[in-house]
């Protein structure tokens, strides 16, 4: 049996500007970022590093608050984090003093689920990644990859309406990334959850999302949304189809002219 | 093993077995020799006959057992309060800084100096000893669980909150385990805490215990009888210690 799907959140971001510290020492992280994103889309933020796009999924995690502007899940202002935000991390973070059923089993268990139904249910979400038999091992025993799989499980298993994701395979290896993204977008092609996806890999961005907001450095803002017209099911044999090529050129030209900008700053 | 001669993990084997022999053997050697004099400094077979004549009065278990309760109370109850308070001034602001002043000013305070005003608060009631041990190791506690509450993995705790986790769900759930191995290493080091204290806490007033046997027996100048209990003390911390490394390990195994 397939978990049933969630019901897939809409986010408004409205007018976001983030500042952090305060007086001299304060830093415009973010600045009148605005965007709309649709029930069960999947949109890659994309940018030089220190550009702001992880402070724009921390704030709609809600471990950042907007220093104005707001964002909106479903209507709802976010003002703290919560079970209908879920999150992966670069890091898989793992309970280590849990097994791996008993990490996926846990957002289930926090929102009143009983024992066995959580459980079922963290199987069910090993079983799409295909872990069902490490139910049983603890987190430490298994190989980066593996572990980023059940942190998307876990992340998943809480029904959430929004899953967030945070350069969540920057620290794999080429070979297991690609089969990782593929993963990705087979289980977001049943479960249909409204994905927001950090990432400074052109190539992934493309290659997963149905948006590419490419965003620029000190202050991050967004210089473009790309719309990604890639016929879906997506397979590698997109990475030599000609498409797939302007648009890679298109974000690289963008994010290169402004990695040189934030390079000039930096000189001064 | 590799890398290792035979010859040399022989060697290293019988040094291991001969470290307790030799150091024996040496000492009886020299409080026999005249170079000191044997009744200040008595060799270990008297030290063992004396050991043998406290056992057989009969006062050797109810002294191993009164300290040991000492210990064991004032260790227990000691380690629970350190590990709550400790994860609530980790956790919640307002209460470290509410606490943590008067715990920074408190805790460099040697529970021996606590001496002569237990025994004006408490008597010579069995009340005094466990405070006394309950001093010591409740700051070393309290501090293992603070740090250790404050060094739990960032991601971790966010990660438990993208799950839903409530609040009070967060301390059994993350914040507990969390700081864990940390906890334990300050337990230990409350393991030794609490028999320094408790040396302390028997030298004031009391009419029973290891440490309190050291001392009457050293103004009858029954030397044999104080070293043995000096060496049951050190017996007895030595197995405390160890078997607390081993429960530790198993209880944290993920470090």
């Amino acid at each position: 049996m397939t978990p049933l799907p969630s019901q897939p959140g809409h986010i408004a971001i409205q007018q976001l500007s983030v500042v952090f510290g305060t007086g001299k020492q304060s830093f415009l992280a973010v600045e009148d970022f605005s965007l709309q994103i649709n029930p069960g889309e999947f949109v890659c933020l994309i940018g030089p590093s220190g550009c702001g796009k992880s402070t724009v999924l921390n704030s709609i995690a809600g471990f950042v608050s907007p220093t104005q502007g707001a964002i909106l899940v479903d209507g709802r202002l976010i003002e703290q984090p919560g079970g209908d935000r879920g999150m992966v991390f670069q890091q898989p973070s793992l309970f280590p003093w849990k097994t791996v059923l008993g990490n996926v089993a846990h957002g289930p268990l926090m929102a009143g689920k009983p024992k066995a139904i959580a459980h079922k249910i963290a199987q069910d979400f090993l079983t799409m990644v295909g872990l069902a038999k490490f139910a049983k091992n603890y987190p430490m025993m298994l190989s980066g990859g593996m572990q980023q799989r059940v942190a998307i499980a876990r992340a998943l298993a809480n029904s959430p309406r929004v899953l967030l994701m945070d350069e969540p395979f920057g620290a794999l290896d080429t070979q297991t990334r690609f089969m990782m993204q593929e993963n990705l977008l087979k289980l977001w092609s049943e479960l249909k959850t409204t994905v927001v996806f950090v990432t400074h890999d052109i190539d992934e961005a493309i290659f997963l999302g149905d948006h590419v907001v490419v965003m620029s450095a000190n202050p991050g803002r967004i210089l473009k949304d790309i719309k990604i017209p890639l016929p879906r099911p997506r397979s590698s044999d997109l990475l030599i189809d000609p498409t797939f090529s302007t648009l890679k050129k298109d974000c690289f030209d963008l994010i290169r002219q402004e990695s040189l900008q934030a390079f000039e700053q930096q000189l001064k | 093993m590799a890398g290792i001669s035979k010859q040399q993990a022989s060697l290293n084997r019988w040094t291991l077995i001969l470290s307790i022999p030799l150091f024996l053997g040496g000492w009886e050697i020299i409080s026999r020799s005249g170079i000191v004099n044997p009744v200040l400094f008595p060799p270990p077979s008297l030290v063992a006959i004396a050991l043998y004549g406290w056992a057989k009065e009969g006062t050797l278990l109810v002294d191993i057992a009164m300290s040991l309760s000492r210990v064991l109370v004032g260790f227990i109850s000691g380690a629970i309060a350190g590990i709550l308070v400790g994860i609530l001034t980790g956790r919640y602001q307002f209460i470290e800084n509410l606490l943590t002043p008067v715990f920074q000013l408190l805790r460099p305070i040697p529970p021996i100096a606590f001496v002569p005003i237990v025994i004006l608060w408490f008597g010579l009631s069995e009340l005094g000893k466990w405070f006394l041990v309950f001093w010591g190791v409740f700051f070393t506690v309290w501090i293992a669980a603070h740090l250790g509450v404050q060094k739990v993995d960032k991601n971790l705790i966010r990660a438990a909150q993208c799950l839903g986790t409530p609040e009070q769900q967060m301390l059994p759930q993350v914040l507990f385990p969390g700081s864990l191995p940390y906890i334990f290493v300050g337990l230990r080091t409350s393991i030794s805490i609490s028999f320094y204290t408790l040396v302390a806490a028997e030298l004031a007033g009391t009419f029973s215990g290891i440490a309190y046997r050291i001392d009457i027996s050293q103004q009858n100048l029954q030397v044999g009888k104080s070293l043995g209990g000096l060496i049951i003390l050190g017996i007895i911390s030595a197995i405390a210690d160890k078997s607390f490394g081993v429960v530790s390990k198993k209880l944290v195994w993920w470090k």
